[in-house]
């Protein structure tokens, strides 16, 4: 091709040629140069001017980072202004180390220095791996933050925890319930007021480079976070403690599959505890069986049995149907009842009795009288009675998870139904339904309206909301009302309560036994024993339900099982709680030494309400905002209406440089007492592990805020679960 | 040598030369600052060292605008011959830049001019044997192809390719046989696809492109390509300019977000301080410098000064475009630097040496008459006016 190409090419014909073409070629050139000038200039056009806005805002986007806020979770506090739940944060550490590169050593070195362990230790975390993401330290106090700095390093990553620190374990933790990791509340109070309680986080807006690293920018406002509100709750701390324990205590003797405690104050409907076993631990909810979880005092219904004959009577008694000294004959414990067709049933007392009064009936809980009553009260008085009892909907107690119960409407009874329901089955109740009936009675036949939530606080403590006692209807005359106290009163004092019986003050109530329906019959030998009850009977202050699942060991009937529960809650509640003390039952309390509240550290405010709440007499030296000291302090104890002196002491003070008094966390879990020493500001250093056994400084000595608390721990045994 | 000019340089080459020298101090400056303070913990440090290399250009200038280009004449082989033991040197040190002390440079920049200077000599030696394949073409093509492969195993694409591309144009000027240029341009392609299928991350820029490209044909599709980070980022800084620019020392992509941007992608910088206008004048100055460039050409005194402005105006105007080619995302990303704007010593330097060259031929021109008073007149008189004598244009 070459040969013929330069065979055609003789030398003397290319300076025409090319002096022809050598100024288009050059041309050409040149404009070719002109043209991608030209592209190139209207591409920047195009990116600068047509399509500017839409890069604009990329950039802005990529140079600012949105930084929340986070909104402080807000606390829940029992009805006397204790806390329950609060918050304490925490920072973990964690490297990427794919970033990290050539920081490596000085991190280790940084981290080593600051939290004492070898470097070479982190060192090897940070480098033999092949992750993206390894945690350094988890869960130190927030000054490490500063410590440690960060910033410094390329992929040291902090990240701030806020925890939920519960400060009574796992007292009233089903009403309590939990939250995620991320702090939304998933049951109990926690879901409940999940709005109210998650507050709005702020953010602010920070220039960032291309490195992510952000610096907070002067051009934007800050939005601070509005924090959550805090939850007062009708709970009584007491309360709660002494039904717990009591519970927890009667089903280690009964060998009840579960059970559970519900009390309230039956003339504000105000819930005072509500104690469910098996406890849950709120620290510790991963692994535990969601079912229980649940608050089954609103999420469970069950067949009252017995404990529903109250119903019978007050519609008996309401429609003058029956007085209670008529006479019914028992029919010796076996009444056979004929339906039609041919076919019958037998209703049965356990004990066989022959004529007995209406009274009687009651006391001694017979089924066959209350089945004879119902068939002169009727199927739709009965129905409205149960009805006007708040059987059959839901109560609006605000805790979630509440189901209605079941009853019927009449034209789906059975010809069996009217029968049944007179004495407690073909009907579905919650124990909170069953609870509210009885503190019906007890409130002179009126209903209330049961409430958990006490008030709604802002970030400031101040009330925004405060829940007022509801009447819901009179459901039965005073007269009624009375009528049926006696009946109960003799339960307790004759019948089958006998076991409920306190020294020294009325009690009314009323036994319940019910065989469980499970899978479509009547299972023989599983039962639900149960007890509500109220005292004093003449001005009822507490109501108080206990039942039990399937007690095995010692009788299985609610005056056997669950009565005994009932009154060792009764008589701790009559010997501890101030209301008692002082007033009706000072034959049995007294004016025997109580143990005195530990207000120290506490505001002022609340100290004295603390401490008054409680009967006892407070003096305060100083206006300061917090209390410094406190005379005498726990350990003592103090009669009732005793004076105790408190030192006051500005705020600021104690936060700079102050001082704090070593709380007593021996008997505590570790977890437990590094939040109570974190919360005084104290430094802890944990020697062994489990249960908080001994710890130095002593409890009560005032030191140095940041000073370092040692305590030595011993595994958990048996004992150290049951008592706290 | 002083003394060699005839007449005036060419003055608006010089002037649009100084002027984005003078602007790269302020741009780099800033698009620097961030990354130095980071670095080296002053915002400074970048700027002196690329003061440095505008002072050296400065000098380059005025030295080679002083230095007759005949001289170079009889000098290009020898030039050209050292151009490429220095390739080889680096391709024994593997490693693209050759450093001394603190003094380094780009051979591959320095072996680019010395290929052109000599591809001139042998265009204007041979005149119409050019277009002989055997005593005309096949001579340069020797040259070429052991300059661009050594240049291509360093391995530097980007600066191979461009010595490729302005070869092939010098030889397009000089009148090479289009034959000629075809056939090996079209055995050498293959040869070209297979270097850059031999490294994956060519592989992957050039089909990036090729996805740009479609994507873009196809309708609507982003040019700016996402995919890579630092052309998606020199996109946003452009976009963020908008018309006006944030102004001088506010480039927000400097701080790590555009990375190097101070030094391949600062004409972003530039877009995004000082707007449309800024970028628009960017282009404007080059533009100028490549019309005054032909310009000098066509009024060269000799063959060898009309191929030698050709070659120097393509060298400069060629990476220009492709620098600002690469950076508005029309082009395959490769790392050339802007001339006289980016940060970088060689491409300064190398550069300024061909600008002042460029003016010592617009000097020996007619262009720009030395007017001078004619003694007891007052009307200035043309000392010299010349002929464009042998001047092939």
């Amino acid at each position: 091709m070459f040969r013929s190409k330069r065979g055609s090419s003789v030398p003397s014909r290319i300076p025409a040629a090319s002096a022809r073409t050598s100024p288009i070629r050059i041309f050409t050139l040149k404009l070719t140069f002109l043209a991608l000038f030209l592209v190139i200039g209207l591409r920047l056009v195009q990116i600068q001017v047509i399509e500017a806005s839409l890069y604009q805002g990329i950039a802005r986007k990529q140079y600012e980072a949105k930084v929340a806020l986070p909104a402080t979770r807000g606390n829940i506090y029992d009805s006397k202004g204790k806390i329950l739940v609060s918050n304490s944060m925490y920072v973990s550490f964690g490297v990427d180390p794919a970033i990290v590169g050539r920081d490596a050593p000085a991190i280790a070195r940084r981290f080593s220095r600051v939290f004492g362990k070898s470097s070479s230790e982190y060192l090897k975390k940070i480098s033999a791996t092949n992750k993206r993401f390894v945690w350094l330290k988890r869960r130190v106090k927030p000054d490490y933050a500063k410590k440690i700095n960060a910033i410094e390093f390329e992929g040291l990553i902090q990240l701030n925890e806020p925890q939920r620190i519960y400060h009574y374990d796992h007292i009233a933790a089903h009403v309590i319930g939990f939250t995620d990791v991320d702090n939304n509340g998933l049951t109990g109070t926690e879901l409940q007021f999940d709005e109210n309680l998650r507050g709005t986080d702020g953010y602010v807006i920070m220039q960032r480079d291309g490195l992510g690293r952000k610096r907070p920018s002067v051009d934007y406002p800050r939005v601070e976070p509005i924090n959550g509100n805090s939850i007062v709750l009708t709970i009584d701390l007491e309360y709660q403690a002494i039904a717990e324990e009591e519970l927890r205590r009667g089903i280690e003797q009964n060998k009840a599959e579960s059970g559970l405690v519900i009390m309230m104050d039956p003339t504000t409907g105000e819930i005072l505890a509500m104690a469910n076993y098996p406890p849950v631990n709120l620290d510790n909810v991963s692994g535990t069986d969601p079912s229980l979880m649940r608050n089954r005092i609103i999420t469970d219904m069950f067949e009252p049995g017995s404990m529903f004959k109250i119903v019978t009577a007050s519609a008996a008694l309401e429609h003058d149907l029956v007085t209670p000294e008529q006479n019914f004959f028992a029919e010796n414990g076996k009444y056979i009842v004929k339906l039609g067709h041919g076919k019958s049933r037998t209703i049965n007392d356990i004990h066989e009795y022959g004529t007995i009064t209406f009274q009687d009936a009651m006391e001694l809980s017979s089924n066959i009288v209350m089945a004879k009553v119902s068939d002169l009260i009727g199927v739709e008085s009965l129905y409205l009675t149960a009805r006007n009892f708040g059987f059959g909907t839901e109560t609006g107690l605000e805790l979630p998870g509440e189901v209605s119960g079941e009853l019927k409407k009449p034209n789906q009874w059975s010809g069996t139904t009217l029968n049944s329901i007179a004495y407690g089955y073909e009907v579905g109740v919650t124990p909170l339904q069953i609870t509210l009936a009885y503190a019906a009675v007890a409130n002179k036949g009126v209903l209330m309206r049961p409430h958990i939530l006490k008030q709604v606080l802002n970030e400031n403590n101040e009330i925004i909301v405060e829940t007022r006692s509801q009447v819901i209807r009179q459901v039965i005359s005073t007269t009624t009302a009375q009528t049926l106290t006696s009946f109960l009163v003799g339960v307790v004092e004759r019948g089958t309560g006998v076991s409920a019986k306190v020294k020294g003050v009325s009690v009314a109530g009323k036994t319940g036994t019910s065989r469980k329906f499970v899978g479509g019959k009547y299972e023989r030998g599983s039962y639900t024993a149960s007890f509500a009850g109220f005292f004093p009977a003449e001005d009822p202050k507490v109501m108080c339900v206990v039942m039990l699942d399937n007690p095995r060991v010692g009788g299985y009937t609610g005056g056997v099982a669950s009565a005994p529960i009932f009154r060792a809650i009764i008589e701790k509640v009559i010997a501890t709680c101030a209301r008692f003390t002082k007033k009706s039952n000072a034959a049995i309390a007294g004016k025997q030494p109580m143990a005195i509240p530990d207000v120290r550290t506490l505001r002022t405010d609340v100290a004295i309400d603390v401490l008054r709440s409680q009967g006892f007499r407070v003096k305060t030296l100083g206006d300061g905002k917090f209390i410094a000291g406190q005379s005498p302090a726990p350990p003592m104890k103090l009669s009732s209406d005793g004076l105790v002196k408190l030192t006051t002491t500005a705020a600021d003070e104690t936060m700079a440089g102050g001082y704090t008094v070593v709380p007593d966390v021996r008997g505590m879990t570790i977890r437990r007492a590094m939040n109570r020493l974190a919360m005084r500001q104290l430094d802890v250093e944990v020697a062994g592990s489990g249960i908080v056994v001994d710890q130095k400084p002593r409890v009560g000595q005032r030191v140095k805020i940041g000073a370092c608390v040692s305590v030595r721990c011993q595994p958990k045994d048996l004992s150290a679960l049951m008592v706290h | 040598m002083i003394g060699t000019q005839r007449n005036h340089i060419d003055l608006p080459i010089l002037v649009c030369v100084l002027i984005l020298m003078v602007m790269s101090m302020g741009v780099v400056y800033s698009a620097s600052s961030t990354w130095a303070l980071e670095k080296f913990g002053e915002s400074e440090r970048l700027l002196t060292s690329h003061a440095t290399k505008v002072v050296a250009g400065f000098l380059a200038i005025f030295i080679f605008m002083n230095i007759d280009y005949k001289r170079y004449r009889k000098r290009t082989k020898l030039i050209l011959i050292l151009a490429v033991l220095l390739l080889v040197t680096t391709l024994v040190l593997d490693s693209r830049w050759l450093r001394h002390g603190g003094f380094g440079f780009q051979p591959s920049e320095f072996a680019k001019y010395a290929l052109v200077f000599h591809l001139c000599v042998l265009m204007s030696d041979k005149k119409e044997h050019i277009a002989d394949f055997k005593t005309g073409f096949l001579p340069m093509m020797i040259w070429i192809v052991a300059v661009t492969s050594l240049v291509l195993l360093q391995p530097d694409f980007s600066s191979g390719a461009i010595i490729f591309v302005v070869s092939f144009l010098m030889l397009f000027i000089g009148r090479a046989s289009f034959a000629h240029i075809g056939f090996t341009v079209g055995a050498l392609v293959p040869v070209l696809i297979a270097y850059l299928a031999s490294a994956e991350y060519r592989y992957r820029r050039i089909m990036d492109f090729g996805q740009r490209i479609s994507n873009f044909v196809a309708g609507g599709g982003d040019l700016g390509a996402k995919g890579n980070y630092q052309l998606w980022q020199g996109i946003i800084g452009f976009g963020n300019g908008g018309i006006f620019g944030l102004g001088p020392g506010h480039s927000r992509q400097r701080d790590f977000f555009l990375p190097e941007s101070y030094g391949d992608f600062v004409f972003s910088v530039v877009g995004e301080e000082y707007g449309l206008i800024g970028t628009l004048c960017i282009l404007l100055l080059f533009v100028t410098v490549t019309l005054r460039g032909f310009r000098v050409a066509k009024h060269a005194r000799d063959d060898f000064g009309a191929y030698l402005a050709i070659g120097i105006t393509t060298c400069i105007t060629l990476c220009a475009l492709i620098n600002a080619g690469v950076t508005v995302g029309i082009l395959p990303t490769t790392g050339l630097p802007m001339p006289f704007v980016s940060y970088g010593g060689s491409s300064m330097l190398f550069s300024s040496i061909a600008i002042g060259v460029l003016l010592n031929i617009s000097s020996q021109t007619d262009m720009h008459p030395r007017l001078t008073k004619a003694p007891g007149g007052t009307q200035p008189v043309e000392l010299t006016q010349l002929p464009a004598a042998g001047n092939v244009f």
